[in-house]
């Protein structure tokens, strides 16, 4: 479509005066709070052997499936390990899945993007399509067959989230850039004889930044969101490695009589996408240049 | 948060269920065919088992086979069964019930165009000849000493033949006819199947009206629909489950040591450390079993220390088990040339195919790391599981069940031999002796050779041996019906309290 | 125009014809479904007769050219688990889904919409924030936990609603609000985000200016400038349900296709997931066009052809 793709970027009316960069943060108080859940999840990952108060790996046959009591704030597991160390070194996997993930998928996607928004004709034809025939490309199949080739684990749920999910990235840019090329100091750079690609790298890719950095921060919260459904329909993190999403995943079957199981890798996983995504409106506002006036 | 008690609500659906006479099974998938003899899968079978009957059946306790469409048999030859039939049975369509139903079913069942999953199972039958109306003789091409026993586990239900052959086999497989205690009703796809009871049924009207398989795929949905009493019958409740059950005053958990066994392979068809013997004695040692048995699996399941199990014919009590002695498999594993804090495993384990499996494998897994082993889990999709054993691609130890066992032959004959499809084991004298065992007709004689043959097993350890596990159904409080070893979910031993 | 549409309809062919065939291929790589259907017991050289009687034992290309030749006359060949046409087996099953689809996506446009607008008329007032939070919050919970959760409050503890399967409209209350959850968040982020755009627009401040009521300038104007964006990501979210929601489906016994294609793809059954693919990206695909056809009627200055 030739609309601007800057719909997809959802803004927040919190900022009241636009504020450029970090000073403005304090402002708006969701942004804050997006980037305080945000900075929680990355410390748990990187500190997470000081922080954590047990092995996450370690069994211990005799409290299994205890509730959160004061040895274990957050109770044990079905083979008697402790929820929240569990918690905490998920904190990896899930910003590890959602992190490096979403910038390969988005390296991909706006190249291609931007190729194909750029140039146009018979190559920017040929990516739509392919991209549509990836939309509509049941996700399950994709994840089994790459499973079938590299079998199940960590590796299997990224590479299927990036092929997945670079799609939306060439619609985000190619719409961005088929908005841009009419402007006037493109024009103005391509009769003065600019080479394409320097016109690509000195004009079109900065204004293009903008929507991408905020169409990453959704993909990274969706991302992190999908680990605990690729869990459910089998594909999830091998043992006994501790993920939010499989802990809530293998946790289902408990939730009746032993919540503790899902209740808190689940709020896990919910509060950081929660934070991602605030943080990402906060940077839309920020970076908005139509905002500031 | 009162996770065990239920608030308020409707009335009690178990005193409208007791009104109406009717049993909802919440069951995790539904049936394939309508049609009898076709497709091996319990769930299908399970629904199928009310519909239609079996020649012979299975003692619910004792698991003994017991006439039944047949009266009957007779060894006449090594190669010739012959089976007298029950007078005066009809198909639900009138249909009276006689040889040229035995006929046609095994016809149907052997034909390629069909495809039927009993093809393989019942290959030695050459035909059936049809003595009188209620004589057949069952023509073998080579000795068959296992026909009775496959003959009396679901399914080679019998057809009925003038139906099939009027209707055709698509029509016939959505709107099943046969000689069981309930008639077929409805099949709404995906949803659910309701039967009627058959009034005429000639082992005796069963005493439920109405039974309807209900299709609940998530786990956790179909124990909400137990306890909220959507549905009163459903199986495999996971043993921490079972206390909020049994509080629900709604239902309560029925238990029954089950015919099937699992168990831990050690892959030995490929290079590896499993392939010595001393490995896989020193693990055995390493592995507590009884821990595993209370700890995960909440007690529910029986112990085995040999490779049938405890239904199984050639069972047998004097295997000494494997004692817990870190110390002697510290010593085993030195004297194999492996430091124990260098070696590394891997398990594969299916997921959620048998109780707790993913969570028994972890829980090994943990054990052997007590010894300094690690040990990689590898979970897989169950049709990647059966891959990787199949090809011998699995890893050094893979966890797997068998059943029903009730007879070595299908079991040790399967599981030991190296070319057999399932097998991570081989050793040219066991095969020898299980190649001479599985002839044998006499029954003693033959449960006795396999005894002798699990005896030579034990100390190369093919296995750890876990245990029968345990079938767990949820019953409605209202409802008088006792879970068999065998699995079946039969209604017409069901009444009401 | 009529080019145009023959051109959207060349390439809506060729579109499945290239999911089709990259799902004939892949499905294949995840190894052959034949040791599924057999017993225990069963003899390796039994695996290679049965594989024969199904036809697998074929050069892949061999199979790929009779899959083409059948499914031209709309014979996609018979299920391997239900022995009878794949075809007619999934179609059954798209009533239910559709039923489902059109419920949430109702309950979607009533809910997310007018939470979208109102977050935009007040922007930057509590109710905007709160806005906010919710919908971030909506996109932030896994699917299949809230449906668990939904289950357990209203079919077990309160027993207000059935807890799972399908049939008359109290079936369809849990499963319908555990999908409206997420895709309710996500519409209303859209709204609000594009209503904003719409209003900070020129012509918007020459209307205020001109002294025209507020609700006339909303309404007339801006909304069906807004609503290009909104009616493109509902377009995605209805191809997406009318595909089939997978999670919700399987959790809540809905017999829909969704759930189908997953069981079929994990019982490897060949025919039934290439019906699946066919019809999902037919669905999918048509959608994406009727969305692209309305912005003509939304914004005049879109023209095709």
């Amino acid at each position: 479509m030739a609309e601007s793709a800057r719909w997809l970027v959802p803004r927040t009316g919190a900022l009241r005066r636009g504020g450029r960069g970090l000073p403005g943060l304090w402002r708006s108080r969701t942004g804050t709070l997006g980037v305080a859940i945000v900075a929680v999840a990355v410390l748990c990952a990187a500190l997470a052997p000081v922080l954590a108060p047990y092995n996450p790996t370690a069994a211990q046959f005799s409290t299994t499936l205890r509730p959160p009591s004061a040895a274990h704030p957050f109770g044990t597991d079905q083979l008697g390990r402790d929820v929240l160390s569990r918690v905490i070194f998920g904190a990896r996997i899930s910003l590890l899945v959602g992190g490096v993930t979403v910038l390969i998928s988005g390296f991909v996607g706006c190249a291609l993007g931007m190729l194909s928004g750029y140039l146009g004709g018979w190559l920017d034809a040929a990516v739509m399509r392919l991209a549509d025939v990836q939309l509509s490309f049941p996700f399950i199949l994709l994840a089994l067959t790459i499973n079938a080739v590299i079998g199940a684990g960590l590796q299997t749920i990224m590479l299927s989230l990036v092929v997945a999910g670079w799609p939306l990235y060439v619609r985000v840019v190619r719409g961005e850039i088929l908005a841009l090329r009419h402007r006037e100091y493109v024009q103005a750079a391509i009769a003065t004889g600019a080479r394409n690609g320097r016109v690509m790298w000195q004009h079109v890719l900065p204004n293009v930044a903008t929507p991408i950095i905020v169409v990453s921060t959704l993909q990274v919260s969706q991302f992190i969101i999908a680990e605990a459904t690729i869990s459910f329909l089998g594909f999830g993190i091998q043992p006994p490695t501790a993920a939010w999403g499989g802990m809530v995943s293998d946790g289902r079957n408990y939730i009746f009589f032993a919540w503790w199981l899902t209740a808190f890798p689940g709020a896990a996983l919910a509060l950081t996408a929660l934070g991602v995504n605030l943080t990402g409106d906060w940077l839309r506002d920020t970076l908005d240049p139509r905002l500031r006036t | 948060m009162a996770v065990g008690g239920l608030g308020p609500g409707p009335a009690s659906t178990a005193a409208d269920a007791q009104a109406h006479n009717q049993i909802t099974i919440g069951i995790g998938s539904e049936p394939l065919t309508l049609m009898g003899a076709t497709i091996v899968d319990w769930t299908t079978n399970a629904q199928l088992e009310n519909i239609y009957d079996l020649l012979f059946t299975r003692d619910p306790k004792t698991e003994k086979i017991i006439p039944w469409l047949a009266t009957g048999y007779r060894i006449l030859d090594d190669k010739t069964w012959e089976l007298t039939l029950r007078k005066d049975v009809r198909f639900h369509n009138r249909e009276p019930f006689t040889a040229k139903a035995v006929k046609f079913t095994f016809d149907y069942l052997l034909d390629p165009k069909n495809k039927t999953h009993y093809l393989p199972r019942f290959k030695s039958v050459s035909g059936v000849e049809i003595v009188n109306d209620y004589t057949v003789r069952v023509h073998t091409s080579e000795p068959f000493p296992a026909f009775l026993d496959n003959v009396s586990l679901p399914g080679p239900f019998m057809l009925a033949p003038e139906y099939v052959q009027k209707v055709g086999i698509d029509y016939a497989a959505a709107h099943p006819i046969g000689t069981g205690p309930y008639t077929f009703k409805e099949w709404a796809r995906g949803q659910s199947l309701t039967l009627a009871k058959t009034p005429s049924y000639w082992a005796g009207a069963p005493a439920i009206d109405a039974v309807v398989f209900s299709v609940i795929p998530e786990f956790s949905a179909r124990l909400a629909a137990l306890l909220s009493g959507q549905i009163d019958i459903m199986k495999d409740v996971p043993p921490q489950a079972v206390d909020t059950v049994n509080r629900s005053g709604r239902a309560t958990v029925r238990t029954t040591v089950s015919s099937r066994i699992d168990y831990l392979a050690f892959e030995t068809l490929h290079p590896g450390p499993t392939q010595n013997a001393k490995v896989r004695q020193a693990i055995n040692y390493a592995i507590n079993v009884d821990e595993l048995r209370t700890s995960v699996l909440g007690g529910m399941a029986t112990r085995i220390c040999g490779y049938v199990g405890r239904y199984d014919s050639a069972y047998d009590p004097a295997i000494k088990c494997y004692d817990y002695d870190t110390k002697k498999a510290e010593q085993l594993l030195r004297e194999a040339g492996y430091d124990p804090a260098k070696l590394t495993l891997t398990l594969d384990t299916p997921s959620g195919r048998y109780p707790l499996d993913k969570e028994v494998s972890e829980a090994i897994a943990a054990q052997l790391n007590k010894i300094g082993i690690t040990v990689h889990v590898q979970v897989n999709e169950w049709r990647d599981h059966l891959d990787k054993v199949i090809n011998r691609k699995a890893g050094d130890m893979f966890f797997l069940g068998w059943g029903p066992d009730l007879q070595p032959i299908g079991t040790v004959d399967q599981l030991f031999v190296g070319t057999q499809t399932y097998s991570g084991f081989d050793d040219p004298q066991t095969d020898a002796m299980i190649n001479k065992s599985v002839q044998i007709v006499d029954p003693a004689a033959r449960n006795a050779a396999f005894r002798k043959i699990q005896e030579a097993l034990h100390p190369m350890a093919p296995w750890v041996p876990l245990w029968n596990q345990h079938d767990l159904y949820g019953v409605a409080n209202w409802i008088a019906w006792a879970p068999r070893p065998d699995e079946k979910v039969w209604m017409w031993e069901a009444k009401a309290k | 125009m009529s080019r145009y549409l023959l051109g959207r309809a060349g390439q809506a062919v060729l579109a499945i014809f290239l999911a089709l065939t990259v799902v004939f291929f892949l499905v294949r790589i995840t190894g052959d479904p034949v040791i599924l259907f057999l017993p225990q017991d069963v003899q390796p050289k039994d695996i290679v007769y049965f594989r024969h009687l199904l036809g697998f034992d074929r050069p892949v290309w061999q199979q790929y050219l009779s899959f083409l030749g059948g499914a031209v006359h709309g014979d996609f060949g018979r299920s391997l688990r239900y022995r009878t046409p794949a075809l007619s087996l999934v179609v059954s099953r798209l009533p239910a889904t559709f039923q489902l689809a059109a419920t949430s996506l109702a309950m979607v446009a009533c809910a997310a919409v007018p939470v979208g607008i109102a977050s935009a008329a007040r922007r930057g007032t509590f109710v905007d924030n709160i806005g906010i939070a919710a919908t971030a919050a909506g996109q932030a919970v896994p699917g299949f936990w809230l449906g668990l959760m939904l289950i357990w409050v209203f079919g077990v503890w309160l027993r207000w609603l059935p807890v799972a399967g399908y049939g008359g409209w109290t079936h369809f209350v849990l499963p319908s609000l555990t999908l409206t959850a997420f895709y309710a968040a996500q519409i209303a982020r859209i709204t609000r985000s594009s209503v904003l755009d719409a209003l900070g627009q020129d012509y918007v401040r020459t209307a205020r200016a001109k002294g025209i009521h507020e609700r006339g300038v909303l309404a007339r104007h801006v909304l069906k400038n807004a609503a290009i964006p909104i009616v493109t990501v509902f377009g995605l979210n209805a191809g997406q349900l009318l595909g089939g929601a997978v999670v919700t489906e399987t959790i809540f016994a809905w017999p829909g296709i969704g759930q189908y294609i997953l069981n079929a793809l994990r019982g490897r059954d060949f025919p039934v997931v290439m019906v699946g693919v066919f019809l999902t990206s037919a669905i999918y695909i048509l959608v994406n066009f009727l969305v692209d056809l309305s912005y003509v009627w939304l914004n005049p200055q879109v023209r095709y052809g």
